[in-house]
């Protein structure tokens, strides 16, 4: 048993640099399919889709229509039943630091104070420790929790630990960025809080992120690109661009919300969703 | 940003409200008193001190009492705590107890660390691989309903009346649940914290090392507190059979002579270092994991 195999070996991180010079997209998913119990539930029903670079993608739907799945097939945490998902051209044949996640839960580790968490995942990948601790410092700063670095997570707000997280799986400089509803668990003012941190991030660290949610109104605050799944079977009902918001992401929230075509918007995907949840009672 | 908006917030509050007649007077109400029995009450360390000092009190009290309705003939058979204490004092003095409490520990501790040894690295394995599992599990969780006593015919004919035939008796009776606890320790380390490893690129051993053992280990120790004091309870059963020293020969040689007051000396000697043991675990756990208890 070959305990010492890692997942980053070279030739992959240099392939997947290949595919991504040579203008592959992040992530293809290829006639995705995805069962459960057997067969008796299907979350994902033959979806194709390419993400595309240096955008905010957001997947939304009702509860339990597999754009969790899709997440977790991209982060390599599951296999497809049928089909395939690609990272820059190559399949994607479990996790992988290119591909950073951020998870509901909190998953900072309780033993390690916030830079230390930081520096976790920078210290798999063989960082030297002097650059590691520069670059956590860097990242809990833009979290703004540059004045917790020595605090446990035991003494951290969940918002707080859900930042350590984003810090943590920033600081490991994945080419994608998953976002499990990173925000489920916090309440509404620091969800807002935590939203337009996000905005920050994105604008100054350029990456390209996929976001899932059941927040309607965080999807269209942060996407440039909605895809919306129906449920059971999960298949992509829309596939809408923010072209209303001009290119533009506004870091104060209510900017957004006074923005022509924002109601529409917000208006439109309601009634979507209404749409699979009757669909559902009936 | 947060602390920022906060303080300013703060100084941006309007002057406080004049204060109002009943303001200036004492409080309007006063919190109801809490009774003894109260539903989510609370207890202070003052209070929980003198209540559990009280217990303790009580118990020897109880003793003390029972002691004293015994017809005098009887007494012998029920010896006064002051009785059982002297008798403890004069074992040191005169008999060399110190020598049998001594060996006695020495059986628990390196029984009982020869088990961890085992059950640690076994549950933690067995808690990150399914199939190591499912390979193990049945036979160590039936192994758990084998009585630890029933072995000790068996480990006089194979060792005969040894120290080691005492220390595999002590090991039998706590690694099984010991693995089982383990491995529960282990099954509860939220599977975000492994997932999310994997997500960073680690490595099997990071996984199983540096992060499920790692989120483990507190409720491990604890689950270790808990099987050593399993192993006291199995100690004068290890030491009954063939046993020249340790407290618990001690006890059985008091028993040929009716000595009431040496067996309850020995009871006694037990249950203060099984308390003494207790506390060093929760000291380790303080000094070991500083990160559960928030510093306030």
């Amino acid at each position: 048993m070959d305990l010492s195999l890692r997942n980053d070996d070279q030739a992959r991180q240099l392939a997947i640099e290949q595919g991504r010079a040579s203008g592959e997209p992040p992530i293809r998913a290829k006639r995705v399919t995805k069962e459960y119990v057997g067969g008796k539930v299907v979350a994902l029903d033959d979806i194709s889709l390419d993400i595309k670079e240096n955008q905010v993608t957001a997947l939304i739907g009702p509860s339990g229509c597999g754009k969790t799945t899709l997440l977790r097939l991209t982060a390599g945490l599951e296999y497809p039943t049928r089909g395939g998902v690609m990272v820059f051209g190559q399949p994607i044949l479990g996790p992988g630091p290119e591909r950073g996640m951020v998870f509901q839960a909190y998953t900072s580790f309780p033993w390690l104070s916030a830079i230390k968490n930081v520096e976790h995942g920078m210290g798999i990948q063989g960082i030297p420790s002097a650059e590691r601790r520069e670059r956590a410092e860097h990242f809990l700063k833009l979290v703004h929790l540059d004045d917790f670095a020595n605090a446990y997570p035991v003494e951290l707000s969940g918002g707080m630990k859900q930042r350590v997280a984003i810090a943590r799986t920033l600081a490991q400089d994945p080419q994608l960025l998953l976002l499990d509803e990173p925000f489920g668990a916090l309440d509404a003012q620091v969800t807002w809080e935590m939203e337009e941190m996000v905005i920050e991030i994105i604008e100054r660290e350029s990456k390209t992120v996929i976001l899932v949610t059941h927040d309607i109104q965080e999807a269209v605050y942060l996407a440039d690109r909605i895809i919306f799944f129906t449920r059971q079977p999960g298949k992509i009902k829309a596939d809408l661009a923010m072209e209303f918001k001009g290119g533009k992401r506004f870091p104060k929230k209510e900017e957004l919300l006074a923005h022509p075509g924002y109601v529409d918007m917000e208006k439109r995907l309601y009634q979507m969703m209404r749409e699979e949840i009757q669909g559902r009672i009936s | 940003m947060a602390i920022q908006e906060q303080e300013s917030a703060a100084l941006a509050q309007p002057e406080a409200h004049e204060p109002s007649e009943t303001n200036e007077k004492a409080a309007l109400y006063k919190q109801p008193r809490e009774r003894f029995l109260e539903v989510r009450g609370t207890v202070n360390k003052y209070q929980s001190i003198v209540l559990g000092l009280i217990g303790v009190i009580a118990f020897f009290g109880v003793w003390e009492i029972f002691h004293y309705l015994t017809p005098e003939t009887q007494r012998k058979f029920l010896p006064s705590v002051e009785q059982v204490v002297g008798k403890i004092y004069s074992l040191f003095k005169e008999k060399g107890y110190i020598a049998d409490v001594g060996k006695s520990v020495y059986r628990i501790y390196v029984s009982f660390f020869a088990a961890c040894l085992l059950a640690v690295p076994l549950g933690v394995l067995m808690g990150s691989f399914v199939k190591l599992r499912a390979l193990i599990n049945p036979t160590v969780g039936g192994l758990r309903y084998l009585p630890a006593a029933s072995f000790v015919p068996l480990l006089l004919v194979y060792f005969g009346p040894t120290d080691f035939a005492k220390l595999a008796l002590l090991f039998l009776g706590c690694v099984f649940f010991l693995i089982a606890l383990i491995l529960d320790n282990v099954l509860a380390v939220p599977k975000e914290f492994v997932e999310s490893a994997q997500t960073m690129g680690a490595s099997r051993s990071h996984i199983v090392l540096k992060v499920t053992f790692r989120a483990a280990a507190p409720q491990i120790l604890d689950s270790m507190r808990n099987m050593i004091a399993v192993s006291w309870t199995y100690l004068v059963i290890a030491e009954i059979v063939a046993a020249t020293d340790g407290i618990g020969a001690v006890m059985m040689r008091a028993a040929r002579f009716l000595h009431v007051d040496i067996i309850m000396g020995g009871i006694l000697t037990i249950g203060v270092l099984g308390v003494l043991t207790d506390i060093s675990f929760r000291l380790a756990s303080r000094v070991l994991f500083p990160y559960m208890y928030a510093r306030r």
